[in-house]
Parts: structure tokens; C-alpha cells; sequence
């Protein structure tokens, strides 16, 4: 199950300014940007168990959303995912894994933090190249798009 | 290569280099020959483990063979000889002073001196860097350089609250477009990568970053230089510890696992194409914290007899540290490990973060083990300290590693290397002056190595644990900038009625460094003290780290550009009385590109200095502060435009470098600090970068002030010109500016000396400049501001 949250739309002019501004850096121009936080929890958890996650534990509820299946982008474009490499040990992850073993009193197999970027902008090659340059070290991170 | 490893003692020179490349060690030529000698006097072949045990033990990064070895000096017909050039200049120094507040220098993780009153309190004070891995993840490398450095004030002594992290930087242009090498990343994503790695390990652990420095040049293009340092209090009667025979080996913290094989040797590299993330760790703050907690706890009940961090090398460098005398026996077995898939020679070797050794009495592991279960920390029993003077290591049946510890510690052959005064041609030339020198300072504030810092100093959490009284961002606003960190350390000492603190203060000039060497160091060393001054620091007790930076030392320019600034460090430490009490070094900070290009760093000298403030209540910050007040200058503008921003921006044809009198600064110095005591000082800045314009023009931006000042007062060498007066950046001096009901007590302290008033505050925000009867420039401090607040990142 991956868990994304995001910043509420009146709250996210600043990462979405910052987020356009360094895509310009590295070239490409973007017309409009959402971000998100990615925590892929593997877990026989219900579904119950997971809004819980969601809502209590890595949402602040003022200011963010979260959502169990993909959100509606809001826009037209592409979808990157950024993830550590499975060889690379991930510090949020195993501390989310902490936190949810206290929260439901049972622990995930497995906890890997990423994030997504919906962007609208001229092309998916453009935008990879924007990306490896910018948002990936790809000694140590993945990543994919998707077109939305 | 296992077959190799089977038939090591009889490998001929050329398949021994093949093996060392194939393995990752980077031992020498000399050095693969006389592990080779060894173990066919011993009789058998070397293990994996062994061989890996040596390459770390005898690893630049652990032994720094460069700086403690023989060098062989030439400059023109004259040769000068060094046995340790390390101990002939920097241990000298201090050994020379011989300081009694000195409590532990040299010899352990992190110096310490003197803090406070009652000698009860040690500060323990180290910096580091972490070069090589930021400049392959710098989001990681940034990250394990602040919890290596945190680790060696927490295995310092038997353990130091951590109460200020500190970090400078080193980056290539941002400004500027570069073709890179296909391996590499562009510096504007390595210092992004760089600060939020230090940003979210300093926060997350709950220490303060506050001081530190960026600095831009295109030599950092392909080797980013990340200095991380940490100071932390220990009770004076803490700072001795002894590995007692019997004694259990207990390894608390992280767990193990195949991250960060082969730092060390890495870290005695250049970076070429083949880099791969294999020598990247991975940093995790809470465990830290955690670790921190357990440590503080167990230290006070004395639950320990010795600790140390894993650093490079990991258990091997740990243990072989702490078991130099007595000897140890690991049993790989028991570590808690990350990852199954490990062989035991990389459970040795590996540099997984977050790990502590301790040294546990027998009957005291039950105690240790109830804190450790309390604070949710991990830990294992890995073996004990037997006392027979070697080091075995076994994973159940299988012997990793048979040694005696006097060849791991004491085997290492060394060589004499030659080094060469580089000629640089230079010009003193009276520097034409600018057409505008109001827009000159306008250029020179929006400079990157000028420019305000606060788009990166704000990520940082500088308030953490409520001690941060001289703040990296200062002024009325609370964003103009500041000289030094002024720490009031009540988390650690729970004394709030003591007032007692520190500063901590930065001297850096590698552009001067590549002019004259020797300047540099001299440079760096008084920028520092003056750092410290200006916050209102006793500057009769400095301590200072040194912390060297180079390009490979296979080549005798850049050894000798080393030799020179070691003998100014020399020079400097013994005139400004402060005694070195720690440092590192850091070579092989040199790139290869895909077409074989060589990228060398210039020769960077860090220079972190520390001294008491006896009360923090009272110390001073750079900002203008009331109208009226009369501004002065101390010290002597000297000739010479080498090494400054200025001539980044306008070529003057001028690239002598101002010589430091060191024996004038100190005298001024101790005048100044004197009047600051008695209270007539109200505000207090250096003049570095950017010159005596740009130090103005800070004051007056920061407290919301202007004023009116003419410079013909302003003490000077004969023929200095008013460009090199406004724009040169020559040591020793700094702006002053003084309570105006205080001026008459205020001269009677510098009197003799090199201090002139140039004029006085005022209300309106206007910065007024001239020289005799003519105006040099006027503005306005809003824009003045506008042009140095640029967002860096």
C-alpha cells in the first residue's frame, strides 16, 4: 500500500514556486506543479489500519490530505516517482516503521519514504533530463514517470 | 581473487597493484611489499580480513602518512628536511605554548580545554570533513559527516554533551555554466544536497548549527569541500579513560550492515569515473540520539572504563584503537547485523553509522543493559579486552583476522616526499580605481563569497537547546550577519546562574592561498581570532583546530604549497599564544574527468578557533545599534589586492598580498578587548571579504543605521591607494563602533595604537563615505541590503 500526502492546495504555493523554480534551473519550464510525500508500507494491515496511518500518524491534518490510492493530479502531465534504490538503507522509512509498530501495537514488513511530482510541462524527455539533473543522484535513487 | 589471496606471498609487485586496485584498498607500492615481507616472515598467507584490517589501519584518512611523515622541502637552492612535518609545526606549536588550560590535545577524538570556573568543565572541540562522499551523494555524505563528527565529541574522553555543530562549505560556482564530466554532479545540486543533509542531521539529533561559511570557487567544481565540526562539554573528571584487561567489548547504536564498505581507503583516493556508491553511508539521526541519551546516562554512573566511536574502518578502527595496548577478541557473530548477505571480513570493515565501542566492566553490563533497553538502543557483546597484546578475530569457526597490534599500529613503512615552493609572479601595482566605488560595493555585496547566507542558515535549527547567543544571522531584523557563534552551554552544565560560555569563529583564505601559502595560513589564523574578538571573546585563551585540505600530495607543488602554510601555522599559533588542540587532513581532493583532465582543489586551510566569553550576557554583535555613536577603525591597511573579492571583479593588475604583522595585531587585540570588557564597545566587526566598504555597509544594514564617515583618519601604509583602502582585504583590522558616553575611556585603552575614528552613526539610513574633501560614495542601506540578500539556493 503506498500512502500520499499532500500539501492542501491553499498551503502549496511555496513548494510548488520552489519546485518550478529549480526545474527552470535545470532547463525546463513548467506550467504547473503538485507535490507529494510517498510511504510504501508493506503490511497485512486493513484498510481501516492504513486510514489510521494516513490520518494520525504522517498527515498534519491543518495543513495536508492524504490519500491510499492516487489523487486526482489537479493537472495535465506527467507523474515522477523518486525512490531510494532497495539496496539503500532508508531513514525515514525505518523510522516511520518505528512509529507505526507503536501506533498499531504491530509492525510492517517493509517501509520505503519516496516522492511524487505531478508536472505539467512540453515533454516527458525534457522532463527526464530536468529530473536526473535536478531531483535524482542515481547512485542512489530511481525514479519513473507516468503520464496522467 | 581468491586464488590471488592464496598465493599473496609470492605476487610479484605488478600483481600485488592489481590486487590492491581490484580490492579497493589503496595501499602504495612500499606499503603492499612490506605487508607481503611480514607474513612471509610469519610463515602463512594474509586473510582477507587482514588485508583489509591494514589497508584501513595504514589508510591516509586513519594514518595521514602525508602530513606525519618525512618531507623533503626545496625552496630555490635552499632544502629544508621535516622527519613528521605534522609534529615539527603543528604539535610544536602547541607543545611550545604548553597552555594549562590545555586538558587534552592530540590524543584523543576531539581536543579539550579549560571551560568556566572551578575547573570543572572540559570543552571538547573537533571538525572534520567529509569531501569524497558528498561529492558522490552529497545528501548522505553531508549527513554522516555531522554524525561522524557528533560520534568523536560523544567518544571523546568518556563522553561530551554535543552543545554546537558548526559547517563550512566549498562549492563551485553557481553563476557560472560548466561542461562536467558525465560522472559528476553540478554544484548547485551538491550544495542542495549538502545542506539539507546537514540541516536534517543536526535538527533531527537536537544540536544547534549555527557558524560556519560558504565559499565559491571554481576549484570546488568536482571536489566540494564539506568541513563539519562539534563542540561539547565533559566533566574534567571524565576526560581520562583506560581499557582495563577483561573488560567486555560492547558495541551500541546501529546495526551492521555492507553501507560505507571501504570509506577509509576511499577516502585516500582521487574521484575518477569508477567511484561508486559503495563507500556512501547512510546517516540516521535518531539512532544517534538515542546512542547520545544511553552514553550521557551510563558516563555519569560510570558504568564504562573507555569509548570510541566506529568511524572509518568500523569495528576494525574502533577496536584496534581501543585495544592498541591490551590486545582484543571479537567474535563477528554476535554483532546485530542489517544484512545476512555479509561476509565477516565486511562486518569488520563496514562503516555503518551510528555506532559506539565501550569498554564495560564485567559486572557493569547489567546496569549498561537496563539504560540501553530504557532509551530503545541496540547493542552486543562482540568480545572482551584480554590483554595479550593481539588482535583475533573470529565469525564462529573461522579466524578473520591474527595480528599482532604492534605491526597493525606500528608497520606502516613510510617515505620521504619531495616538495617545491611553486614561483608565482607578482605585481604590486597601485590598482586603478573604480569609476563608481558605490557601485563597486554594490557588486561586491551581491558576490557569492560575500552575499548573505540566510537562505541556507535558516534551514538550520541554531536555537535548539536555548544556549545560541551570538546568532549566525544578527542585527535588528535578525538578518545581518555574524562573526562568530556565541554559545551559552546551560543544557550540558544545568547551571543557570553561571553565565559562563564560548565563541567559535572561522578563518578560511585559499585565494590568498594561491599567491603565497604561508599568508594564508597567517591570514586565516587572524581572521579567526578577530571572528572572535568581534563577539566579545577572551582572546588571550584560543584554541584553534587546523583543518587542511589538498590536491594529490604526489606532487611536490602541492606538498610544498602544504609545507608553507604548516610553518605559518607555526608562526601564527606561537604569536597569537593559541595552541592547536586537534585537525585533520584531508589530500587526493582531485578529479579526473572522462578525457583524463585533472581538476585539483587549491590548497584550503579551515582554521576553527574557540575562546571563552566569560559572560554571554555581554557579548557583542556586529550591527550599528545608536545614532550618534562615533565609528572608528583599528588596525593597519596594508598594500596588496592578492586573494581579494575585488579582483574576482575587476582585474587591478594587482595580486600582492598584504603582509600580517602579527606582533602589531596582537598588541591591538589585547587593547581592544580590554575596552570591550570595560563596556565602551557597542558594536564590533571584521574586515574580510569585500574589504572595509562591505564591512561598513554591513553594520549599517544590520542595525537599520547609516553613517557618516570619512577614511582620511584611517591608519595606513605609505602609498596605499583609497581603492586598496575601501576594497583591499589585508588582516588585522576591524570597525569599531563606540558608546558615545564611553569614547574618552575608550581611547585610553588604545592609545599608541592604530585606531582612528572616520566618523559616527546617524539615523538616516544613508551611508555616506568620503576621503578628504571628496565623496567616494553615498547610498542607501535598503539597497545596499537588497544587493546582498540574494537567495543562494
Amino acid at each position: 500500500m503506498i500512502i500520499e500526502i499532500r500539501t492542501k492546495e491553499k498551503y502549496a504555493k511555496n513548494e510548488k514556486e520552489g519546485f518550478i523554480a529549480r526545474m527552470a534551473h535545470a532547463g525546463l519550464k513548467v506550467k504547473a506543479a503538485r507535490l507529494s510525500r510517498l510511504y510504501r508500507v508493506e503490511a497485512d494491515f486493513s484498510r481501516p489500519e492504513f486510514d489510521r496511518l494516513g490520518a494520525d500518524l504522517l498527515t498534519d491534518p491543518i495543513t495536508e490530505t492524504y490519500s491510499l490510492s492516487r489523487p486526482r493530479p489537479g493537472l495535465k502531465g506527467w507523474r515522477v516517482e523518486v525512490w531510494l534504490k532497495d539496496s539503500v538503507t532508508d531513514v525515514v522509512g525505518e523510522s516511520v516503521k518505528g512509529a507505526i509498530a507503536d501506533v498499531l501495537g504491530k509492525e510492517p514488513r517493509i517501509v520505503r519514504f519516496g516522492r511524487a511530482y505531478y508536472v505539467a510541462c512540453e515533454s516527458e524527455l525534457k522532463l527526464k533530463r530536468a529530473v536526473a539533473k535536478t531531483l535524482v543522484n542515481e547512485t542512489v535513487n530511481k525514479f519513473g514517470t507516468e503520464k496522467i | 581473487m581468491n586464488d590471488t589471496l592464496e598465493k599473496f606471498n609470492s605476487l610479484k609487485s605488478g600483481q600485488l597493484e592489481a590486487l590492491d586496485r581490484a580490492a579497493g584498498w589503496s595501499l602504495n607500492a612500499a606499503e603492499l611489499a612490506e605487508v607481503q615481507r611480514q607474513f612471509r616472515r610469519i610463515g602463512r598467507r594474509p586473510t582477507r580480513g587482514e588485508l583489509e584490517t591494514i589497508a584501513q589501519t595504514w589508510s591516509e584518512h586513519c594514518k595521514h602518512k602525508t602530513f606525519s611523515g618525512p618531507v623533503a622541502y626545496r625552496a630555490g637552492r635552499r632544502v629544508k628536511k621535516y622527519k613528521n612535518l605534522f609534529k615539527e609545526t603543528i604539535v610544536k606549536a602547541t607543545k611550545t605554548l604548553n597552555r594549562s588550560w590545555c586538558l587534552s590535545v592530540f590524543k584523543d577524538n576531539a581536543g579539550i580545554v579549560e571551560f568556566g570556573k572551578g575547573g570543572k568543565w572540559g570543552l571538547a572541540f573537533k571538525a572534520e570533513t567529509h569531501n569524497h562522499p558528498c561529492a558522490v551523494e552529497p545528501y548522505g555524505g553531508a549527513e554522516t559527516g555531522v554524525g561522524g563528527v557528533i560520534r568523536d565529541i560523544l567518544g571523546v574522553g568518556l563522553g561530551a554533551k554535543p552543545v554546537l555543530n558548526t559547517d563550512t562549505f566549498c562549492f563551485g560556482r553557481l553563476d557560472r555554466k560548466y561542461r562536467l564530466p558525465k560522472n559528476a554532479l553540478g554544484p548547485e545540486r551538491i550544495m542542495r544536497g549538502v545542506v539539507e543533509g546537514v540541516r536534517d542531521y543536526g535538527n533531527r539529533i537536537g544540536i544547534p548549527t549555527a557558524a560556519g561559511g560558504i565559499y565559491f570557487d571554481d576549484g570546488y567544481l568536482l571536489n566540494p569541500l564539506v568541513y563539519v565540526g562539534c563542540a561539547g562539554l565533559i566533566p574534567a573528571d571524565k576526560i581520562e579513560k583506560k581499557v582495563v584487561p577483561g573488560d567486555l567489548i560492547v558495541s551500541i547504536g546501529g546495526r551492521t550492515g555492507r553501507d560505507g564498505i571501504h570509506g577509509a581507503t576511499f577516502s585516500s583516493t582521487n574521484i575518477d569515473e569508477e567511484t561508486t556508491s559503495s563507500a556512501v553511508q547512510i546517516g540516521h539521526a535518531v539512532n544517534e540520539k538515542k546512542t547520545l541519551d544511553v552514553l550521557m546516562r551510563a558516563r555519569d554512573l560510570g558504568l564504562y572504563n573507555a569509548v570510541t566511536d566506529c568511524g572509518a574502518g568500523g569495528f576494525s578502527s574502533a577496536i584496534g584503537e581501543l585495544g592498541s595496548e591490551t590486545g582484543a577478541h571479537v567474535r563477528l557473530e554476535k554483532a546485530l547485523l542489517k544484512d545476512t548477505r555479509i561476509e565477516p571480513w565486511e562486518i569488520w570493515v563496514s562503516e555503518s553509522q551510528e555506532r559506539m565501542i565501550l569498554s564495560v566492566p564485567k559486572g557493569k553490563l547489567k546496569k549498561l543493559a537496563a539504560i540501553l533497553d530504557a532509551e530503545n538502543c541496540e547493542y552486543c557483546v562482540l568480545g572482551e579486552f584480554p590483554g595479550d597484546g593481539r588482535l583475533l578475530v573470529t565469525h564462529g569457526d573461522e579466524k578473520v583476522v591474527d595480528l599482532p597490534m604492534a605491526f597493525l599500529h606500528g608497520g606502516v613503512p613510510n617515505f620521504e616526499k619531495p616538495a617545491v615552493k611553486r614561483v608565482v609572479k607578482v605585481s604590486a601595482r597601485p590598482p586603478a580605481p573604480p569609476e563608481d566605488p558605490g557601485k563597486a560595493l554594490e557588486a561586491l555585496l551581491a558576490h557569492p563569497n560575500v552575499c548573505s547566507r540566510h537562505s541556507v542558515i535558516t534551514q538550520y535549527d541554531h536555537e535548539v537547546q536555548g544556549g545560541t547567543v551570538g546568532k549566525p544571522l544578527q542585527g535588528r531584523y535578525g538578518d545581518g550577519p555574524g562573526d562568530a557563534a556565541v554559545i551559552w552551554p546551560q543544557a550540558a552544565t544545568l547551571d543557570l546562574r553561571d553565565y559562563a560560555g564560548f565563541a567559535v569563529g572561522h578563518g578560511f583564505a585559499p585565494a590568498v592561498g594561491r599567491i603565497d601559502p604561508y599568508q594564508m595560513a597567517l591570514h586565516s589564523i587572524d581572521e579567526a581570532v578577530r571572528n572572535l574578538l568581534c563577539a566579545g571573546a577572551d582572546v588571550s585563551r584560543v584554541a584553534i583546530l587546523d583543518n587542511f585540505c589538498a590536491a594529490s600530495p604526489r606532487d611536490p607543488r602541492v606538498m610544498g604549497d602544504l609545507v608553507q602554510a604548516a610553518e605559518g601555522c607555526l608562526a601564527a599559533a606561537l604569536a597569537y599564544g593559541a595552541p592547536f588542540i586537534s585537525g585533520k587532513d584531508s589530500f587526493y581532493n582531485q578529479s579526473k574527468d572522462a578525457d583524463g583532465k585533472e581538476y585539483p582543489i587549491p590548497l584550503s586551510l579551515l582554521i576553527s578557533a574557540t575562546a571563552p566569553v566569560e559572560d554571554v550576557r555581554r557579548a557583542l554583535t556586529i550591527n550599528f545599534k545608536e545614532a550618534g555613536n562615533p565609528v572608528y577603525v583599528a588596525g593597519v591597511a596594508r598594500r596588496g589586492m592578492g586573494g581579494s573579492v575585488y579582483n574576482e571583479l575587476s582585474d587591478t593588475a594587482n595580486n600582492a598580498v598584504a603582509r600580517l604583522d602579527m606582533k602589531a595585531a596582537v598588541k591591538l587585540y589585547a587593547a581592544v578587548a580590554g575596552a570591550m570588557r570595560a563596556g565602551c564597545v557597542a558594536a564590533a566587526h571584521d574586515v574580510s571579504q569585500g574589504g572595509l566598504a562591505v564591512t561598513l555597509a554591513e553594520m549599517a544594514f544590520s542595525g537599520g543605521l547609516g553613517a557618516e564617515l570619512d577614511l582620511v583618519p584611517a591608519a595606513r601604509e605609505k602609498g596605499l591607494t583609497v581603492t586598496e583602502l575601501l576594497f583591499g582585504e589585508g588582516p588585522a583590522r576591524l570597525v569599531l563602533e563606540i558608546a558615545k558616553d564611553r569614547e574618552t575611556e575608550f581611547l585610553k585603552y588604545v592609545s599608541g595604537l592604530p585606531v582612528a575614528e572616520i566618523g559616527y552613526v546617524k539615523e538616516e539610513p544613508e551611508l555616506s563615505v568620503s576621503y578628504g574633501g571628496g565623496q567616494l560614495f553615498s547610498a542607501c542601506i535598503g539597497r545596499l541590503k537588497a544587493c546582498w540578500k540574494k537567495e543562494l539556493i
